[in-house]
């Protein structure tokens, strides 16, 4: 895929260089964060330096996709760019991923009662296409 | 290493002019620019200076050149815009003046209601004009976030998740968020610039229309209309001029390498933490010494966290001070029963300029010109404007000679 295909596959993203491959792992239905190729440290947002050790040698690397609720939020307005629906409250929620304590993504929660999401929650990843932006990262309770 | 206390600007500058557009909700005819060059005239007037005695000028959003054209000021030696909140640019003005880059400056910083942020400020095509050319989201500064929206932990999202995470973790309900509302609410009411000055019950609050669970629209600053502007130059200059000047006894921005909202760990690592070591450790005066105090309230959360922070209280006590300090005849915070907190109604009641009016209302409060709500005797103000990740800040102020 070239670089004009990626960046019409995500028009409205402030998409670069450093943060491509992320997308482009969107797009295959993959989360992939960067990691250092020399102390295995995990960062996020991607970036071009390991913050740990400052190795420039870091790799987007797919995760479990797996993790914990640290923050939420009951959105009551807001934009409805992105289908969501505020008659009960839209659920926004950080998780921290199951690979590194602070590792954190900020998504929605599919498939719930929004009033029974709950802080401390384990929820897994859901990569969706949403209707003119790209596919982005969201969340889904474990089974 | 232990915070620095080296501080070779101690009292060697002074805000010496004060001045502002008036704040509103229904301002349609102004401009961003408009409204600086309000504040800059006012402020300039004050302090008794014309264009040619500014050689040094430092603004948020409306660019210092912009400023430089429109007031005639005809040569500046040194000029920036940092990004907001007032703190950036008050510590950068304080620097150029203390080094010699210049010699006084006018220091600027405006709110102003774009489409997004107010239904009327919606309806109006000029705004929706004038969003020409900026960028959608904070994705443009380059800290991190790519995109913004209803999924995206970002901005205003983010404090409510935070307070969210606050109330959970240390077991407060929603009122203790309410009391920092209603004790701007009240204040509020002495100051004929606030946009909202009828009384706040805690039954009207915790009846708040809810936006960002647990943050209602009580708990979220005022989007207005409104300029500040100040004119700093050196103490010595100062005596020459018509303003009791007002000392920077300490200044500190402070950040972490959590500058992100939801890859922030815990409280202990937001920037208001740096604030408060460096700040004491380059300051001679001590909380004791506090007469004012003006922690920022843009989100009524942030202002309990600056509670914790600046050293009344421990983490996640900060709740429970405010309510222990609540003086209920008066509906308003009083410390040990004597020094008030956002005198002036804050962002929740005066309007949201991003700490700007809070440190206007400092500099007024030690001058001993805040008229009916005047602290007597007030000599020392902490200010500490901006929230948990990339804009928290700190002041220790005292009146001059
Ligand atoms: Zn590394």
């Amino acid at each position: 895929m070239t670089n004009d295909e990626l960046l019409d596959a995500f028009p409205g993203v402030r998409l670069d260089q450093d943060n491509a491959a992320y997308y482009r792992g969107l797009l295959d239905g993959e989360l992939l964060i960067n990691r250092c190729d020399d102390c295995a440290t995990w960062h996020f947002p991607a970036r071009s330096a390991c913050p740990r050790c400052w190795s420039r040698s870091v790799t987007p690397t797919a995760v479990a996709g797996t993790g914990t609720i640290v923050l939420l939020t009951m959105l009551h307005q807001g934009s409805r760019k992105e289908g969501a629906d505020y008659t009960v409250g839209h659920p926004l929620v950080a998780v921290e991923l199951d690979e590194q304590p602070g590792l954190r993504l900020g998504g929605t929660v599919l498939g719930v009662d929004p009033r029974t999401v709950q802080l401390g929650e384990r929820v897994r990843i859901v990569i969706r296409r949403l209707e003119g932006r790209g596919p982005r990262v969201d969340f889904e309770r474990m089974p | 290493m232990s915070p620095s206390r080296r501080n070779p600007a101690r009292d060697q500058v002074a805000i010496v002019g004060l001045g502002r557009s008036a704040y509103g909700r229904d301002r349609l005819g102004c401009t961003p620019g408009s409204l600086v060059l309000d504040a800059a005239i006012a402020a300039a007037r004050d302090a008794g200076v014309g264009a040619a005695d500014i050689d040094g000028i430092c603004g948020s959003t409306v660019a210092a050149g912009y400023v430089q054209a429109a007031l005639g000021i005809a040569r500046v030696s040194w000029f920036s815009n940092p990004p907001s909140v007032i703190g950036n640019q008050i510590v950068a003005a304080v620097a150029a003046v203390n080094s010699g880059m210049c010699e006084t400056a006018l220091v600027y910083h405006n709110a102003y209601r774009m489409p997004f942020a107010s239904r009327s400020a919606g309806r109006d095509p000029m705004r929706r004009r004038a969003m020409l050319g900026l960028a959608e989201t904070r994705s443009a500064w380059g800290t991190g976030h790519a995109e913004s929206g209803a999924n995206s932990m970002f901005g205003a999202n983010a404090y409510a998740a935070w307070a969210g995470r606050y109330l959970h973790d240390y077991g407060y309900e929603r009122d203790t968020l309410g009391l920092i509302a209603i004790n701007s609410r009240t204040n509020a009411a002495s100051n004929d610039n606030a946009v909202y000055r009828e009384p706040l019950t805690m039954q009207d609050y915790l009846a708040g229309r809810m936006v960002r669970d647990p943050l209602s629209v009580y708990d979220m600053d005022i989007p207005v209309d409104a300029a500040d502007a100040f004119i700093i130059t050196t103490t010595e200059r100062a005596r020459y001029l018509a303003q009791t000047p007002v000392l920077v006894h300490a200044a500190t921005l402070g950040h972490t390498d959590y500058g992100i909202e939801e890859q922030l760990v815990d409280l202990d690592h937001a920037g208001q933490v740096v604030v408060a070591e460096r700040l004491w450790a380059k300051s001679e005066l001590t909380l004791a010494d506090v007469d004012v105090f003006y922690p920022y309230e843009g989100f009524s959360n942030i202002a309990l966290s600056w509670f914790e922070n600046v050293g009344y209280c421990g983490r996640g006590e900060g709740g429970a001070f405010v309510r222990q300090h609540w003086v209920e005849d008066e509906q308003r915070i009083l410390i040990h029963g004597r020094i008030p907190v956002n005198t002036h109604g804050g962002s929740l009641s005066e309007g949201g300029t991003q700490g700007a009016g809070h440190l206007y209302e400092a500099c007024l409060q030690l001058r001993g010109t805040a008229g009916i709500r005047q602290v007597p005797g007030a000599s020392v103000a902490l200010v500490t404007p901006g929230g948990y990740y990339f804009n928290s800040q700190g002041f220790v102020l005292r009146r001059g000679a």
